[in-house]
């Protein structure tokens, strides 16, 4: 196992009616990093993020976390977890600050805590109103609230920016990448979204159909966003078949033809051939690679992301 | 476990349940007072004569249901919202949980228990009985009170399992009349829902024999801590959904 490993699975596994949902999951989430846990809807994001609280038993492998064994030591384990798992867990005829309180006790946290906590997601104003008041943005804040009581060691938070408006998402992702360094964190998040990964995680993990595809630094994931090139010509037939003597191997697709990335003296040397065989050449582009393509190379499906 | 009480406690803050455990021990209490009124010829036998008749549907009818009532509710919350989500991760143990439940939902039939005896007390004072209050009472209110404690467990047991409210609400009235033919067939002390009737004197009034009483209680404590075993083993092996 890794030295500063706060969560390690090993072969973590989960079937339900003999159908595979999470499919021996290796998760490494390193001390201090803000992991990124990415997959389509019904990947088994969710269920491997109930696995590493206990909320889900698995069915093989077993959880590591701070360096413990789950089954043995759930309690001590729990302690230095907060956790916002699927939709907010909330009493909806108690108040705000009524629900903080079930949380203190529970976690047996000083009052300035719950101040601390609420006046961070910024319901400080609305801590008297009842919880079915408040609208699914202020829920979602209140249950952030109720993981962050505790300042805990991990914070594993499925789904944190779900049913918040566009200012909402920006005032939580800020608040998220905030945390490893203000308080020592480490946090675990999942989403559907690349975008939201992209733009807090300092490493990823990709999922689908329970298997995880992909694991590592977000800049060693970025580093495989290689860029190709594409070119269009008046006869893009012949170009190709003009191409190949000289070892440049392209790919027709549509109106033009791709080749793997190549240095700027490839790309001069071919449009030259071209333009020595009378081919004239309309467009060569340089086309990256996006993230978007990388995931759904990854996991192999035109999902939506 | 003190923490995790003291959760339970504030989750009945704002809470409509305090109306229902008010208003079903005086429903029963009235319909009671009334068919003594009413055949106050036959009935003969002052406090003794109104018990029979508040007990009937108190101990019989109301109090079960009351019970299974309030499990029913404690278990809502949870089910609620994804609930168990943040139960089942806070630092406590699974058995604090439930026994924190149960402790909660055993201090609220307490407290009925101790309004219906004073409803019992007033209403006997309003109907003019002359004789001296029946010091049986508090055997009938403590032993009431240990067998409701069986019914709670088994109730908040089954709660936890079934997510809807009702179900374990109907569940819990078939149990009733399950215990009534059990108490027929002198088998009472060997089921929870008939162990009510028995501790709180509805159906007889004369005091059990020391061996019918320790067998009472052994029969309780068997029921409450194999009841809560059953569930904290089930909310320890299961899924949280």
């Amino acid at each position: 196992m890794n030295e500063n490993a706060i969560v390690a699975t090993n072969n973590l596994s989960k079937y339900y009616d003999q159908i595979c949902r999470v499919n021996k999951v290796n998760m490494v989430v390193k001390e201090g990093e803000i992991y990124g846990f990415l997959g389509p809807n019904g990947a088994g994001k969710s269920t491997t993020l109930k696995m590493l609280l206990g909320l889900v038993k698995p069915s093989e492998g077993n959880v590591t976390i701070f360096g413990k064994d789950w089954s043995k030591h759930r309690q001590s384990i729990l302690k230095q977890i907060g956790s916002l798992i699927e939709s907010p867990s909330y009493y909806g005829h108690l108040t705000g600050i009524e629900n903080m309180r079930i949380m203190q006790r529970l976690r047996q946290v000083p009052n300035k805590n719950v101040e601390e906590a609420l006046r961070i997601v910024r319901l400080e104003n609305q801590k008297n109103k009842k919880v079915e008041q408040y609208s699914l943005g202020m829920k979602q804040r209140l249950g952030i609230a109720m993981a962050i009581l505790s300042f805990p060691k991990l914070l594993i938070l499925d789904e944190p920016t779900n049913g918040l408006d566009p200012a909402g998402i920006g005032e939580i992702r800020e608040l998220i990448k905030s945390l490893p360094q203000r308080y020592g964190m480490t946090v675990l998040l999942s989403s559907h979204l690349l975008s939201e990964i992209e733009q807090i995680a300092t490493s990823v993990g990709i999922i689908s159909d329970g298997k995880l595809l992909f694991q590592g630094d977000m800049s060693l994931l970025k580093a495989r966003s290689r860029a190709s090139i594409s070119i269009k010509t008046m006869d893009n037939g012949l170009a190709i078949k003009t191409l190949f003597p000289y070892g440049f191997m392209a790919e027709p697709k549509k109106d033009r033809f791709f080749f793997n990335y190549m240095s700027d003296s490839q790309v001069a040397h071919i449009n030259k051939l071209l333009v020595d065989h009378g081919i004239e050449v309309i467009r060569i582009e340089e086309n990256k690679m996006s993230l978007e393509d990388i995931f759904l190379e990854l996991t192999g499906k035109e999902r939506s992301l | 476990m003190i923490r995790s009480i003291s959760a339970e406690w504030i989750k009945l803050r704002h809470s409509r349940i305090g109306i229902i455990i008010l208003i079903l021990p005086m429903i029963s209490l009235l319909i009671g007072c009334a068919n003594y009124y009413f055949n106050r010829t036959v009935l003969q036998n002052e406090w003794y004569s109104l018990w029979t008749q508040v007990s009937l549907f108190y101990g019989e009818f109301f109090l079960p249901i009351l019970i299974a009532i309030i499990c029913a509710y404690f278990c809502r919350l949870e089910h609620l919202n994804r609930n168990w989500n943040m139960v089942l991760t806070a630092p406590v143990s699974i058995t604090s949980i439930f026994i924190a439940k149960l402790w909660v939902i055993s201090i609220l039939i307490l407290i009925v228990q101790i309004f219906f005896a004073a409803l019992y007390f007033s209403a006997g004072k309003l109907l003019g009985l002359s004789t001296a209050f029946p010091s049986e009472t508090l055997g009938w209110l403590v032993r009431g009170w240990l067998a409701s404690i069986s019914i709670a467990t088994i109730q908040l047991g089954i709660s936890i399992r079934i997510r809807s409210f009702a179900a374990p609400i109907g569940i819990g009235l078939c149990a009733v009349f399950i215990g009534l033919g059990m108490y027929i067939a002198k088998l009472g002390l060997f089921f929870p829902y008939s162990l009510l009737t028995i501790g709180m004197g509805v159906l007889s009034q004369d005091n059990l024999n020391d061996s019918e009483l320790i067998l009472f209680l052994v029969m309780n404590i068997i029921f409450i801590t194999a009841g809560s075993f059953l569930s904290i083993h089930r909310l320890k092996k299961t899924d949280a959904v």
